[in-house]
């Protein structure tokens, strides 16, 4: 990363806040309230598991006779980001604004809802419109006006880091100025039923790196930053909340559903990161985990960070949110870079929470079920994805 | 100074006619020797459906007539797939079993294809790929904003080489969706993958085929917008053209009205290609390089547009005439 990206503004949607506030988000995280509770979207009672962390439907208009709660989870996240950037008033030069969102289901349930009304011969062609995965972001482009770069990628659980750091590098690259990135997706029985089929489930709570670990939980929501250059940033006299200073992505090219058992990949990204930033393991004072509460990826992620920081893996707190939220899909890696820019501004680390029973294979500093204050100056955000994807940003306190 | 993005080699591959479960791969034939030297280095790929099996033999030819030896096993080499409406029937064939079975309508095996990215990490196991990894879902663009995002990390010497380009398979899901949309395709079912290896430019291979110039833009009839982008990123008036290709586009009418309006007066062409949807721009812009648009001579213009807004551009100089 060469030129000076800032972030100015950040909206979440979560399980914790649904209405988008964020004093509440990090409340709910430091204080460990898991938001893993009984399904209530749909009859799970077939499965063997039947816990995730949902958003009320109702809040959404995601009623019978209403709309996607996937477009109304996106908005609400991607308003509050610009609102918190105080940007909107039309001042921006639009072809110089872009939108970038990291999404894995897209508008599923307009999808699933077409199909079941095809099915009865009563296909309707508004659902479908509202299915691709690229219309939350034209729909988001169009809300701000935007008319630079808009994309949407989709690299599994990695989408929403992949999708700040390709804004990220468009910045740099002089295609835009200001591109409002993240990511969003929303829980719903197509992913459930294939994470269950493949295993990958708890059946009550998450425990990242905890050794009673019992898999993950499927969550949901938004999340979305507003990347800036610094000299416009500065200019306009925004609140600098963190700069983000290293992006890298790297693939494991082992295995479709499995992580590396050695977290090659995972390190090859970190380490790509860090010389992004020209950043040295010594200087990273938090990292932000996948921690998904999965045997295999919370091991294969202690590996990695161990071949990447060498003895700094020691010292470095590590946590992992999904202990409170689940596991987010597309929108996890928006939503974790979020708490690292907030442990930044605030010198508090949120605990990796039900944290139970230490685990010798990982056996790092995962900041156990208790906040914890902090000097965090530098951060990194760690995902991993199906299909062997893994991503990392490198995030740093204020401007240069 | 910008460092140029050659093409080195173009690997394609495409059918027609419906290839849905049960049928038999209308790429059988060509798999064999590909997947047969990979066994021999001890590799086991299994390939589970069409659009993975084109954009593998799209990877494996283009990596071959680069010179690059597979498995690459390092991240000298990065990924960049542009795959939008290619999964579709996979999708609608697991929320089907699921609907119909409840639990035990969804399969371990065929759920993971059901995540965009599973082609592009098909192709990082059995091709070795460790470098940067995308997959990018824009529609008719997202072959577009794969071969933009590589030609940056080619710019920014992230990688000795990028693989990008894009993947599609449209089947009578998706012709019905389309139908129904008021957007008819008119075409039969059909599967294509177009791969570019993108590596930075240098030495004695100055008149190469390149990618000069990427730009894109949002918004309805925008297409002007990016072709302008293009342009300035290539360094180049809109006299310096000498042809347009229409990669793919709701209304390519139009798109050629608006491209005059901003000064681009050349001859254009609508593409061949142009209605393979993620994988149009990629093959517009091999077929760009490899001289299909013949005289005048001098830079090539691709542009495609997508129906829900959108529009990229790129110039592409050197290619052969």
């Amino acid at each position: 990363m060469r030129d000076g990206i800032v972030v100015t503004g950040m909206g979440v949607v979560s399980p914790a806040n649904p209405d988008g506030d964020i004093g509440r988000f990090w409340s709910a995280l430091c204080a460990g309230e898991s938001a893993v509770g009984p399904i209530r979207s749909f009859d799970a009672s077939a499965y063997p598991v039947r816990v995730a962390a949902e958003i009320d439907r109702g809040a959404f208009g995601g009623g019978p006779s209403g709309g996607d709660p996937v477009f109304g989870m996106a908005r609400r996240a991607f308003r509050g980001a610009l609102a918190n950037a105080r940007l909107g008033g039309g001042e921006e030069d639009p072809r110089r604004t872009g939108v970038v969102v990291g999404t894995v289901l897209g508008g599923i349930l307009s999808g699933e809802r077409y199909l079941k009304e095809d099915v009865a011969g009563k296909g309707r062609s508004g659902a479908l419109a509202r299915y691709p995965l690229r219309a939350i972001a034209a729909s988001l482009a169009r809300d701000a006006a935007a008319r630079g770069p808009v994309l949407t990628v989709s690299t599994a659980c990695a989408s929403g880091t992949d999708a700040i750091g390709i804004a990220c590098r468009r910045i740099a690259s002089g295609a835009a100025d200001r591109v409002v990135a993240g990511g969003v997706d929303v829980f719903c029985e197509f992913s459930f039923s294939g994470f269950c089929a493949l295993k990958a489930l708890s059946p009550d709570k998450v425990r990242p790196f905890s050794r009673n670990r019992a898999g993950l939980a499927l969550g949901e929501g938004a999340a979305f930053l507003v990347l800036e250059r610094e000299t416009l940033a500065c200019r306009r006299g925004a609140d600098v909340m963190g700069r983000v200073a290293g992006y890298a992505s790297r693939a494991d090219g082992v295995h479709l559903t499995a992580p590396d058992r050695e977290g090659r990949g995972l390190a090859a990204a970190v380490e790509a990161a860090l010389r992004d930033g020209g950043c040295r393991p010594g200087e990273i004072d938090y990292v932000n985990a996948h921690g998904t509460g999965t045997p295999y990826n919370d091991w294969m992620e202690t590996k990695a960070l161990k071949t990447a920081l060498g003895e700094r893996a020691r010292a470095v707190p590590i946590s992992s949110i999904k202990g409170v939220l689940g596991h987010a899909f597309g929108a996890a890696g928006a939503m974790e870079a979020a708490v690292c820019l907030l442990s930044l501004r605030r010198g508090v680390i949120p605990p990796t929470a039900n944290f139970e029973e230490p685990d010798p294979d990982c056996d790092l500093d995962y900041v156990p079920n208790r906040a914890r204050e902090a000097n965090v100056r530098t951060a990194l955000s760690l995902s991993a994805g199906f299909g062997g994807q893994n991503a990392v940003l490198l995030l740093r306190r204020g401007g240069s | 100074m910008t460092v140029p993005v050659r093409i080195r080699a173009v690997g394609t591959a495409s059918c027609e006619g419906d290839a849905g479960p049960g049928a038999r791969s209308p790429f059988e034939a060509r798999l064999s020797s590909p997947l047969a030297e990979l066994a021999r280095g001890g590799a086991r790929v299994r390939l589970f459906c069409p659009p993975e099996e084109a954009a593998f033999l799209a990877a494996w030819d283009a990596l071959a007539a680069s010179g690059v030896s597979v498995p690459v096993d390092r991240d000298a080499v990065g990924l960049a797939l542009g795959l939008d409406e290619g999964i579709d029937g996979i999708k609608a064939r697991h929320s089907a079993a699921v609907s119909s079975e409840g639990p035990l309508g969804a399969s371990p095996v065929w759920f993971p294809l059901t995540a965009p990215n599973t082609i592009a990490a098909q192709l990082s196991i059995a091709l070795g790929l460790r470098g940067e990894s995308h997959t990018v879902c824009g529609g008719t663009l997202s072959g577009a904003q794969a071969i933009g995002i590589a030609v940056q990390s080619i710019r920014e010497r992230r990688h000795a080489g990028m693989l990008a380009g894009g993947a599609t398979w449209v089947e009578a899901v998706l012709l019905d969706a389309l139908a129904r949309l008021g957007r008819p395709d008119g075409g039969p079912p059909r599967c294509a993958a177009c791969l570019l290896v993108l590596v930075p430019g240098g030495g004695n291979d100055a008149g190469a085929p390149e990618v000069a110039g990427y730009g894109e833009a949002f918004g309805d009839g925008e297409i002007a917008a990016a072709a302008a982008a293009a342009l300035d990123d290539a360094g180049l008036a809109p006299e310096g053209i000498g042809s347009i290709l229409i990669a793919g586009a709701p209304d390519p009418g139009e798109a050629i009205e608006r491209l005059r309006g901003a000064g681009l007066s050349v001859r254009a062409v609508v593409s061949p290609s142009a209605r393979l949807h993620s994988a149009s721009f990629p093959f517009a812009v091999a077929e760009a390089a490899g001289g299909a648009v013949v005289s005048p001579p001098g830079p090539v213009l691709v542009v495609g547009a997508d129906c829900l807004g959108g529009a990229a551009a790129a110039v592409v100089t050197g290619g052969r005439r």
